[in-house]
């Protein structure tokens, strides 16, 4: 039995807090001695960068000023739903977290930062819990919309009435984050399992997931898969045994997107895949915000790809150069490979142009963007061929597992 | 000896890409784009071309001081007018230096010096590139050979019409616009006027600082014979 996160989840709406600390038992009060404890634990975020959450919470604390705990819900990547299932099923063991994180760092002031329609269930739980003394006031937040408002200076820009937009690091949150206070951002999920080392320890936290990548993790899984869903699995199940909790796959698959939309496009097909960053390293992948989507044989690859891009290009900040002026341009070329003839040397021009955004921007995004296309280009490199000789084929106008919110473009800043 | 041709030809490849970086950075600012050229694209292209700028500056100097003619020491290099060795002319070279590396300095770390400060330094370049060219015509050795000329003229064309291009655009006060255009019109006047009788003419090499000692030197003799 692997799942934590998700044990004992009824079948519709939220924990009460009754059953919850029936369940997991009281959360006890949390000191300096948490930091050591998820240090131990080896827990990395689990937003997307995989950044070991015990160095975050330890720079945190040993700033000067009195520093503030930012829970992260706001999970701009549309194929990611954890957080949200997170949020509005399982509250208290994000509160719980984020009250024993804000403790051990010394802060008095919790913001959550979620998506709109999980802010009435977070109200709802934060009232339902008692304030005693040396709590921390926690105050809900409706996150932005758009794909980088979920970076966490968009975050912090956003919390304090700005419009959501990233900017340039360091410093970093953890020196000069909300208000120019130190600033503990972590994940929504990150900080309950948080809420869970509190309780029962690291050496607990490390019975499950892999020496170097301890811990359960959540994966939204998508596409060609019988059950979608989000799964709790422990860090490093192979994709087999994930798809396997799936019911299995509807068609064969062609690839699967890991990470999520900034992610990475590996081969199905490749021997030992497993949600684990030392094995995904060598597909050029990472397991990111644990998003798989899987890509069924029915549908076009590169079609697929050219939607991406193009939804990603809509989505820079507006705010450098390269991503605002680059992003469209590339994703105008990859999208002739699917609507149109393409034009001689367009490929050699995509190369070349992916490697003008990279490390351009103030965040990763134009990164992302790279590392999505140049994995394509690597997985699709017979597809795009094709493409490029016979034009559009008979599955580029086929219905994309991809969900590509419209009207989310983040407002272009001067 | 070798040293010392390589001084030159950097100095005057080092005009070619400064001419290049400023037009390219004008062309930028104008969003002068197509699509197969998009605007990134040239971004990169001025950013490269910028960085290649300072390695040929660097090889320029390097060489300088390496090569025992010229008395030039580091200090000549980025202090400007206190060199032995035509102090005004080589110091108007320094001076350009100075502003290319505060430019490129401020470029690199524009994420930590913000936006305001890299813009402002930024402008800077109008500077430097006038700076760099009238180093290069007063000491150069290879004004009077005619090409190294008709390459200079050729790169302040290039950059005349970069500029009169920036002042025509609406965001350039009416001020501005009248100072500058009256600020080329004198530069060019006086480039008529003091290239024929300055570098151009004989004897500039005594005239423009050249310590007495070098002047009826070895080198002297092979430079006067590679002029003719």
């Amino acid at each position: 039995m692997t799942e934590r996160l998700l044990a004992g989840l009824p079948a519709d709406g939220p924990i009460g807090l009754v059953a919850h600390e029936a369940l997991h038992g009281p959360v006890p009060a949390g000191g300096p001695s948490l930091i050591e404890a998820v240090t131990a634990s080896g827990l990395r975020g689990r937003g997307g960068a995989g950044f070991p959450s015990g160095v975050k919470m330890a720079a945190v604390a040993g700033g000067r000023r009195r520093p503030v705990v930012v829970v992260n819900g706001t999970e701009g990547e549309p194929m990611s739903a954890k957080d949200r299932v997170l949020m509005e099923r399982v509250p208290h063991l994000v509160l719980d977290g984020a009250a024993a994180a804000a403790q051990a760092v010394g802060a008095r002031e919790v913001l959550v930062c979620a998506p709109p329609e999980v802010v009435a269930p977070l109200h709802r739980a934060v009232a339902e819990r008692d304030r005693r003394r040396g709590t921390p006031r926690v105050t809900v937040h409706a996150a932005a919309r758009g794909y980088v408002a979920g970076e966490e200076t968009a975050v912090l820009a956003h919390l304090e009435g700005r419009p959501p937009l990233p900017r340039v690091t360091p410093p970093l949150p953890a020196q000069r984050g909300y208000r120019g206070r130190p600033t503990l951002v972590l994940n929504a999920e990150t900080i309950a399992h948080v809420g869970l080392i509190a309780r029962h320890g690291a050496g607990w936290f490390r019975e499950a997931g892999t020496a170097s990548r301890p811990g359960t993790m959540l994966v939204t899984l998508s596409g060609a898969v019988r059950r979608p869903g989000v799964y709790e699995v422990p860090v490093g199940t192979t994709i087999e045994e994930l798809v396997a909790d799936a019911a299995g796959t509807v068609e064969p698959l062609r690839a699967l997107l890991v990470g999520g939309y900034f992610g990475a496009w590996v081969d199905p097909d490749a021997a030992g895949l497993a949600l684990d960053d030392t094995v995904l390293r060598a597909h050029g992948a990472a397991v990111g915000a644990g998003v798989v989507v899987a890509l069924g044989a029915s549908t076009c690859p590169v079609a697929e790809t050219a939607r991406l891009a193009t939804y990603l290009a809509t989505q820079s900040a507006g705010q450098c150069g390269p991503c605002v002026n680059g992003l469209p341009a590339i994703a105008t070329v990859v999208g002739r490979f699917a609507t149109a003839r393409t034009e001689r040397g367009d490929g050699e021009r995509l190369t070349r142009w992916i490697e003008l955004v990279k490390r351009r921007g103030a965040c990763a995004h134009p990164d992302g963007f790279a590392r999505m296309l140049e994995t394509a280009f690597g997985l699709f490199r017979e597809d795009f061929h094709e493409h490029a000789r016979t034009g559009p084929c008979a599955r580029c106008h086929a219905g994309s597992v991809l969900h590509l919110p419209v009207g989310d473009r983040v407002g272009a800043a001067a | 000896m070798a040293l010392w041709y390589l001084t030159r030809a950097a100095g005057a490849v080092t005009l070619v890409l400064l001419t290049l970086t400023l037009v390219l950075g004008v062309l930028n600012v104008e969003r002068v784009a197509s699509a197969r050229f998009p605007r990134f694209v040239i971004d990169g292209w001025h950013r490269t071309i910028s960085l290649l700028a300072c390695v040929l500056l660097a090889l320029h100097v390097g060489t300088t001081l390496l090569d025992g003619y010229a008395p030039v020491r580091i200090v000549d290099a980025v202090v400007p007018f206190i060199s032995a060795y035509r102090p005004l002319w080589l110091g108007l070279g320094a001076l350009a230096l100075d502003l290319l590396v505060a430019v490129a300095v401020t470029s690199l770390l524009r994420a930590r010096v913000g936006i305001r400060a890299w813009r402002a330094v930024h402008w800077a370049a109008y500077a430097c590139w006038p700076l760099a060219f009238v180093h290069g015509l007063g000491t150069g050795s290879d004004v009077r050979a005619g090409w190294v000329t008709w390459l200079a003229l050729g790169c302040a064309v290039a950059v005349v019409v970069a500029i009169v291009a920036r002042l025509a655009d609406r965001d350039v006060t009416p001020g501005v616009r009248a100072g500058a255009l009256t600020a080329l019109v004198a530069a060019a006047i006086g480039l008529g006027t003091w290239l024929p009788a300055g570098p151009m003419a004989k004897g500039w090499a005594k005239k423009a600082g050249t310590p007495a000692a070098l002047l009826g030197g070895r080198h002297a003799t092979t430079a006067r014979r590679t002029h003719r």
